[in-house]
């Protein structure tokens, strides 16, 4: 047998250190398996899951009959993965992208220089078609990534209500704005796992949570009728030489805003390219002194009171004392003998002012309030103004006067607009509605909920001022532009001195014209108005052709007959 | 009174061989007749393999195939796992055969195969050397064929060390000035030309080698602690002349800190931490880590491939590829010790000495307690040349067992 020499014990010293570094390897996996490895799994997984997200088709926005106002169409990104492109490959590459997609191959080259990189964008909203074409090249590194861009059909029609989308598609104005939860649906995510280098993990957990898409809202407007008024306020806007214009038209016994134009009106494809100011709906933010469209509510407050009819007689100067101003009307006339119905009809101010004298501050302030001024209308169009209209106490002597015709409160087109609703619709007020359903998960169309109705005025006054107001558009009234032949139309004309910010006091004017149609059994009641004209300046001769036009317009699409009733003769004057 | 020789004193050959000179004997072919080796390789293959080597060796090329497949199965080069299946096949065969001859017909080729040896180191510095993570270690053969003559070099070396410091003259029990100081030349030849590839891990292999061989040879203690005196000037001259490199010092560096440039230099150390931990006790499983399918650790199928076996079979399976190799050390010295001859016991020890460097320093890094130094874990590790030439080495164990006084 072998002793055990000094190689020998050498050798066994070697065993021992082995030993030793084998325990220390040992101690040392012990501590990163057992003690560490929780914290290490964690770390493992952070690293590889990465998530992209997968966009939710929004929702459409059509008209009344379904017909696309806004619309989300299918894209493609086409995007290059330069790090995966073949090196050989890339001339070919940058020469086909920069044909196919009209860029310049310069730039296309640079991106494919950045190696780097693994994400570079070339175009997007390409055409799905486009890009399966592009994609049948078969190029390595080259990709098409599904996206959404919403397109505006329209164009301008129904701007201001539509509203439009920033680039991150969220909802920044209009409709797009206000329902942009119901049209945005909900973003899906997928996630997976990924390696050192980006790459998808082949065989590895993944999960896909798939996007809700976004619901479809129909609003209430009619396409045609809408672009009707867009076409009839901006043509007289443009020929008033005027700073801006709106219409709306209400379908009366529904209270369904059938259309609202503005002009100018904002161009949904481009809208970055128009003035801040104009990418508002001007019709629900912009507020204004009506003016003597604000006359019917001093009106039904008289007549409601009992204190006034509409054959009540007043004997009208054409100025009148009130506290400290003399306040005039728009023409000078000798005292004259008029009905109260003649007072509406002529628009006199002074006469206005001596009915309001027979009832008290706060029957007419009430009776502002229950038509709806000073608070929002409740239509859920986002900018909405709520007017001013100070509490009654605050009315100095002389507002407690103007008031009566229109002047020293503000408000809405709307709100005026709600106002003649109420009239037509027998003193009832249905609160405006421009949203008429949106559809469920399944695509099936869910109405929106009824609006609100409250009586306001009784049926008998409501006839009764409806009669005066045909009596305006009659031929001794100032508003006989707006007469449509074969149909009875009821209506008043405004003409409101305008409050202007920059010259910081009462500059220019505003005209309104403001009346529904058929005038004993009303369907459809429309506003025009028409802010700062230069040619002509009365609501008679500026803003009642446009009411002419559109009413016109949206009574043969409506198909709505005339009544064939005649109107009956009401007593202007009173003769002695 | 005669007293009886030990055998590890008793000269291997005849005494004429024994009466010539050191330069005459390393450089002789001849060294046994050609009846013994005849009658060495009539032997049955089975007698001529020690299986207490063989097997731990082979399981290891086994666990190392899997593990490489494992490391490689989201590649788009699917000829990984084939070529090393094919090296693991050709270093099988070699080792086979190299365990059939007998040590001293090994020997016999010691001056040719070190010649050989020098000679590819040389080639590599040459156009036919192609640079591969920084290394200009390879020499490229044309069709995807290329192997690392530094991995041959090593057996050239171990097998040179072990003629220059095993054969000991009459009345010698231990290597004397003369042997010592030629295995210092033979050693440092090599070392010279790897540093200009340059290859650090390797040299260091080469070191080790040369030391522990030194060690085991019975060299007196105050050559130990002479050469144990310059390693450490050597280690001082390198800092003081500023010849480290900045990567080096970063190296260090991120071993005490991996988290501090979690994405850049600690980025190995960082991906191999977590890949080992998030094995746990009993790993994710074969095939079933992310990690290893996510390529976060890169040479994750060559010089971390033990963090695939980290991730995918935990801590037990670690350990057992670790006890495993220390059962196969373990053998190589009771080998060693047991040799009938110096040489045999140099020559084993060498063996054993590379393959226990090479494991402790690869899985030392994996595992965050080393420096990252670019070696192979011997047996797993992809890489054609290392595990021909460390099968091979394992067939060296063989055959100095059958001089031995060891039991089958």
């Amino acid at each position: 047998m072998l002793r055990l020499s000094d190689p020998g014990r050498r050798l066994n010293a070697g065993l021992v250190v082995m030993a030793f570094v084998l325990s220390l390897l040992a101690g040392r996996l012990v501590q990163l398996q057992g003690l560490d490895s929780k914290v290490l799994q964690a770390k493992a997984a952070d690293r590889r899951e990465q998530s992209e997200k997968l966009p939710a088709r929004r929702g459409s926005i059509t008209d009344i009959a379904g017909h696309e106002l806004a619309v989300t169409v299918e894209a493609r990104e086409i995007y290059l993965d330069p790090k995966v492109v073949e090196p050989a490959k890339r001339d070919l590459v940058a020469t086909t992208l920069a044909t196919e997609l009209n860029r310049s191959k310069e730039e296309i080259a640079a991106k494919l220089a950045k190696t780097t990189s693994r994400y570079a964008v070339v175009a997007r909203d390409v055409d799905p078609l486009h890009a399966k074409k592009i994609m049948s090249f078969g190029f390595r590194g080259v990709g098409a990534k599904r996206t959404y861009y919403r397109e505006y059909p329209g164009g301008r029609l129904a701007g201001g209500i539509v509203g439009f989308v920033g680039v991150d598609g969220y909802g920044l104005a209009g409709m797009e704005s206000a329902f942009n939860k119901v049209l945005a649906g909900r973003d899906g995510e997928q996630s997976f796992e990924t390696g050192g280098e980006g790459q998808r993990i082949p065989m590895t957990r993944s999960t896909r949570q798939e996007p809700v898409p976004g619901r479809d809202v129909r609003l209430t407007i009619d396409r045609d009728i809408q672009w009707a008024a867009q076409e009839a306020i901006a043509e007289q806007v443009k020929a008033s030489r005027a700073r801006s214009g709106s219409v709306i038209v209400i379908d009366v016994p529904t209270g369904r805003i059938v259309a609202m134009a503005n002009a100018p009106e904002v161009d949904l494809t481009h809208w970055q390219d128009s003035p801040p100011g104009d990418r508002r709906n001007r019709a629900v933010s912009e507020v204004f002194e009506p003016g003597s469209t604000n006359k019917v509510i001093t009106a039904a407050a008289a007549i409601e009171s009992g204190t006034v009819r509409s054959d009540t007689v007043f004997r009208v100067p054409d100025s009148i004392q009130c506290a400290d101003r003399r306040l005039k009307d728009a023409h000078p006339h000798p005292p004259e003998s008029l009905t109260f119905a003649g007072i509406i009809a002529e628009s006199s101010n002074v006469g206005t002012i001596m009915a309001a004298e027979r009832i008290s501050s706060q029957r007419l302030y009430d009776m502002f309030r229950a038509f709806g001024f000073g608070a929002r209308s409740g239509v859920g169009l986002p900018g909405e103004e709520a007017g001013l209209l100070p509490g009654w106490q605050g009315w100095s002597g002389s507002q407690r006067c103007t008031i009566a015709y229109g002047q020293g409160i503000s408000v809405t087109a709307l709100q005026i607009a709600s106002v003649y609703q109420t009239i037509a619709n027998g003193g009832v007020r249905v609160t405006p509605t421009i949203v008429a359903g949106t559809t469920d998960g399944h695509g099936r169309f869910v109405p929106a909920p009824a609006p609100k109705r409250t009586r306001v005025i009784s049926e008998r006054t409501a006839r009764e001022i409806s009669l005066m107001l045909e009596a305006a558009v009659g031929h001794d009234g100032t508003g006989t532009e707006a007469a449509i032949p074969g149909y009875r139309v009821a209506g008043k004309t405004g003409t409101a001195m305008r409050y202007d910010q920059e010259c910081g006091g009462y500059c220019g004017y505003t005209a309104t014209f403001v009346g529904f149609t058929p005038a004993d059994k009303p369907r459809l009641m429309a506003l025009a108005v028409i802010q700062d004209p230069k040619k002509g300046h009365y609501g008679g001769t500026v803003a009642a052709p446009v009411f002419r036009n559109v009413m016109t317009f949206a009574l043969k699409t409506r198909k709505i007959p005339p009544t064939g009733t005649k109107t009956p003769d009401v007593v202007l004057r009173a003769h002695r | 009174m005669t007293i009886p020789r030990p055998l590890a004193t008793r000269p291997p050959l005849g005494r004429a061989a024994s009466r010539r000179p050191l330069w005459r004997r390393v450089l002789s072919r001849r060294v046994l007749s050609r009846r013994a080796d005849a009658h060495m390789a009539r032997r049955s293959a089975a007698a001529s393999l020690d299986w207490w080597v063989t097997i731990p060796a082979a399981v290891l090329c086994g666990i190392g195939l899997l593990l490489v497949w494992s490391a490689t199965r989201n590649e788009p080069d699917s000829s990984l796992l084939t070529r090393q299946a094919l090296s693991v096949g050709l270093g099988l065969a070699l080792m086979w055969l190299v365990s059939r001859r007998d040590p001293r017909v090994l020997r016999a080729y010691v001056p040719v195969l070190y010649l050989i040896a020098l000679a590819g180191l040389v080639a590599v510095l040459t156009p036919l050397g192609r640079t591969v993570n920084g290394s200009h270690a390879w020499i490229f053969l044309g069709s995807g064929l290329q192997f690392q003559p530094s991995e041959f070099a090593k057996i050239a070396l171990i097998l040179a060390l072990a003629a220059a410091l095993g054969e000991l003259r009459e009345g010698e029990r231990r290597p004397g000035r003369g042997a010592v100081l030629l295995a210092l030349a033979l050693a440092g030849l090599p070392i010279g030309l790897i540093m200009f590839q340059p290859d650090y891990g390797t040299i260091l292999v080469f070191a080790a080698i040369s030391a522990g061989m030194i060690l085991v040879s019975g060299a007196p203690k105050r050559w130990l602690a002479g050469l144990a005196a310059a390693g450490g000037l050597a280690v001082l001259l390198v800092w003081l002349l500023d010849l480290v490199q900045p990567y080096q010092i970063q190296r260090l560096m991120v071993l005490t800190d991996p988290d501090a440039d979690p994405m850049g230099l600690g980025y190995n150390a960082t991906q191999a931490r977590i890949a080992v931990g998030s094995g746990g006790l009993l790993g994710k499983g074969l095939f079933q880590g992310e990690q290893t399918a996510g390529h976060f650790v890169p040479e994750q199928h060559t010089d971390f491939i033990f963090t695939v076996a980290g991730e995918e079979l935990g801590f037990l399976g670690c350990a057992f590829i670790v006890l495993l190799m220390l059962f196969l050390l373990w053998r190589g010295l009771l080998i060693a010790a047991r040799s009938a001859t110096p040489y045999g016991t140099v020559l084993a020890g060498g063996v054993v000495c590379w393959l226990a460097f090479q494991t402790f320093v690869n899985v030392g890094m994996t595992i965050g307690l080393l420096p990252i130094t670019g070696l192979p874990l011997p047996f797993v590790s992809y890489g054609g040349s290392a595990t021909i030439s460390t099968l091979t080495a394992v067939g060296f164990l063989s055959t100095v067992r059958r001089r031995t006084a060891l039991p089958g």
